[in-house]
């Protein structure tokens, strides 16, 4: 008998790195993905802990696994972030701090989202954000690659230092209005890259200026030390020194792992 | 393109700040928001104590603080300048802010009124750290305290050649005693490193009652000699500061100046980026 399973529809591969100047354990950006519950579906999620904020990284850990185990692929999923902030509170609970650190923990910590579904049986995404991490969909049909979408922001003047996050305490923010949604459909080959904002706002700038990565990053980038090489290529022009996390979904319209049994 | 360097630990900012002790300090303050009989250097022992405190925050990572900057503090009283810390930190004319954040002179415990998430309020008791009391004596030699800062920062930047361009605030009443106080300010801002040269911003208490002004792009607005004298040895922002102002609601321009006319300048200290600073988080 023929069984294909959802993971079967895409090669999903991340890659990170942190700050330069920073230790592995300061890198605060997290990203997870999983095969949803729902039939022949994926869930990636990327997040990027503020660093103007405390006790950022392991909020950020929360949100990216509170999506992936999640069903929910709408605004909802941000109401029921209940169970996430209390994990937080409570790694923090009793925990001696001195003044400064208690003030900073009691602002709680913020974090930007991108959580992405992938609706392998109908070949559609539907992805949320808060704040500036992003999705670009990139095609691989003629002989350039060609951004399909880029979500939530287009363009890499959009990017700002201080954008509208995710925060650890339910202080009475309208977050509501800062939720984005898009929806999109999928062909044979494309690629989906989430990438926290200062990655993303590069790889936007250099698709503006001319000179796309696009084919790179989908033939090339492959191990940790190719990644490597292009943030250290990336340093060297134009890339701001930041955490950078970059998930990279293949989209392969037939089940490429299906087998006879 | 100066003001380009990244603040880091490795390559930290400066903030010098340099207070007015003098005996005219001892005057009303006429600000709007904290007039109600204050003395101008009570004024000033709120701000330069919010300011610290701020800062502290501001660099406060999980349960430590990184030493994103530097602080310094002199004062200015009698016929001299010299460091204004106390306790511990006396005699310092430049502190890590993890060093500062943990050595106050004190820390009070005062209440102050927050949300209650339910719409209602509630009084909250907070820990209020305390670096710096009212002070005032004698005269105003502030060409005197613009001197010592511009040897504090000429050290700094032969320290920290590629780092961001020292800050000098100076908190004042404007009424120097001892010369051309504009003379002075260009010297501080002709320290260069190789990312720009020195700022000075200069917090005017007067007073003279009348509304504050923030940032102006010229001098027209301003009520008196002195406030002009200050505007006049003020450094232009940067087209960052000018853009953070703007996120935060201050009206820049892009000529405006680092001046301000009886108001509180919490938002000086995030004109400086250490990182992505949450636009949700509001400033106290």
């Amino acid at each position: 008998m023929k069984q294909a399973t959802a993971a079967n529809h895409c090669d999903i591969k991340a890659f990170c790195c942190p700050k330069s100047g920073n230790s592995a354990e300061e890198y605060e950006d997290a990203w997870a993905h999983r095969r949803a519950p729902i039939p022949a579906a994926v869930r990636v999620a990327v997040a990027d802990g503020a660093t103007e904020s405390s006790f950022a990284k392991l909020w950020a850990v929360l949100l990216a696994e509170s999506f992936v185990r999640s069903e929910l692929a709408d605004a909802e999923f941000f109401e029921r972030l209940e169970p996430a902030r209390r994990l937080w509170r409570r790694r923090l609970a009793g925990r001696p701090l001195p003044w400064f650190a208690s003030e900073k923990a009691a602002q709680g910590a913020f974090a930007a989202f991108l959580g992405v579904q992938i609706d392998a049986h109908q070949n559609r995404w539907t992805a949320l954000a808060v704040g500036d991490c992003c999705l670009l969909q990139v095609d691989n049909v003629g002989k350039r690659m060609r951004v399909v979408k880029a979500f939530p922001l287009q363009k890499s003047s959009q990017f700002t230092m201080s954008p509208y996050l995710i925060g650890s305490r339910s202080n009475g923010d309208l977050l509501d209005e800062r939720i984005q949604i898009s929806k999109g459909s999928l062909r044979d080959g494309d690629m989906l890259l989430l990438a926290t904002d200062a990655l993303a706002a590069w790889l936007l700038k250099q698709h503006e200026d001319g000179r796309p990565l696009w084919n790179w990053l989908y033939r090339k980038l492959g191990t940790p030390e190719s990644f490597a090489a292009m943030v250290a290529y990336g340093r060297k022009n134009g890339l701001r020194n930041d955490d950078f996390t970059l998930v990279r979904v293949i989209h392969h319209e037939s089940p490429v792992e299906a087998k006879e049994r | 393109m100066a003001y380009q360097a990244e603040i880091s630990r490795k390559n930290p900012g400066c903030f010098l700040f340099l207070v007015d002790q003098s005996e005219s300090m001892e005057d009303p303050f006429a600000g709007a928001e904290s007039g109600n009989g204050k003395r101008k250097a009570e004024e000033l022992a709120t701000i330069l104590n919010k300011l610290i405190h701020n800062l502290s925050i501001r660099c406060a990572k999980s349960d430590s603080i990184y030493d994103y900057f530097h602080v310094g503090v002199l004062g200015y009283s009698e016929e001299s300048c010299k460091p204004a810390l106390g306790g511990e930190l006396s005699g310092r004319s430049l502190v890590p802010i993890s060093e500062l954040a943990g050595k106050p002179l004190r820390i009070e415990e005062r209440t102050k009124q927050s949300d209650d998430g339910t719409g209602g309020v509630v009084d909250q008791t907070v820990k209020f750290p305390v670096w710096f009391d009212p002070y005032w004596k004698g005269g105003t030699p502030m060409c005197a305290a613009l001197k010592d800062a511009t040897k504090v920062v000429e050290t700094w930047c032969e320290e920290h050649p590629k780092g961001f361009p020292p800050i000098v605030i100076n908190i004042t009443d404007g009424e120097a005693t001892d010369g051309d106080l504009v003379a002075e300010a260009r010297k501080v801002t002709a320290v260069n490193g190789e990312d720009g040269s020195a700022l000075l911003f200069n917090i005017h208490l007067s007073s003279t009652a009348g509304p504050s002004i923030e940032l102006p792009g010229d001098a027209s607005k301003l009520p008196d000699e002195h406030a002009k004298a200050l505007f006049e040895a003020s450094s232009t922002l940067t087209p960052f500061m000018v853009a953070r102002a703007t996120e935060l609601g201050l009206p820049a321009t892009e000529n405006s100046r680092g001046f301000i006319f009886n108001a509180q300048p919490l938002h000086v200290i995030h004109f400086l980026d250490i990182g992505t600073r949450p636009a949700n988080v509001r400033l106290r």
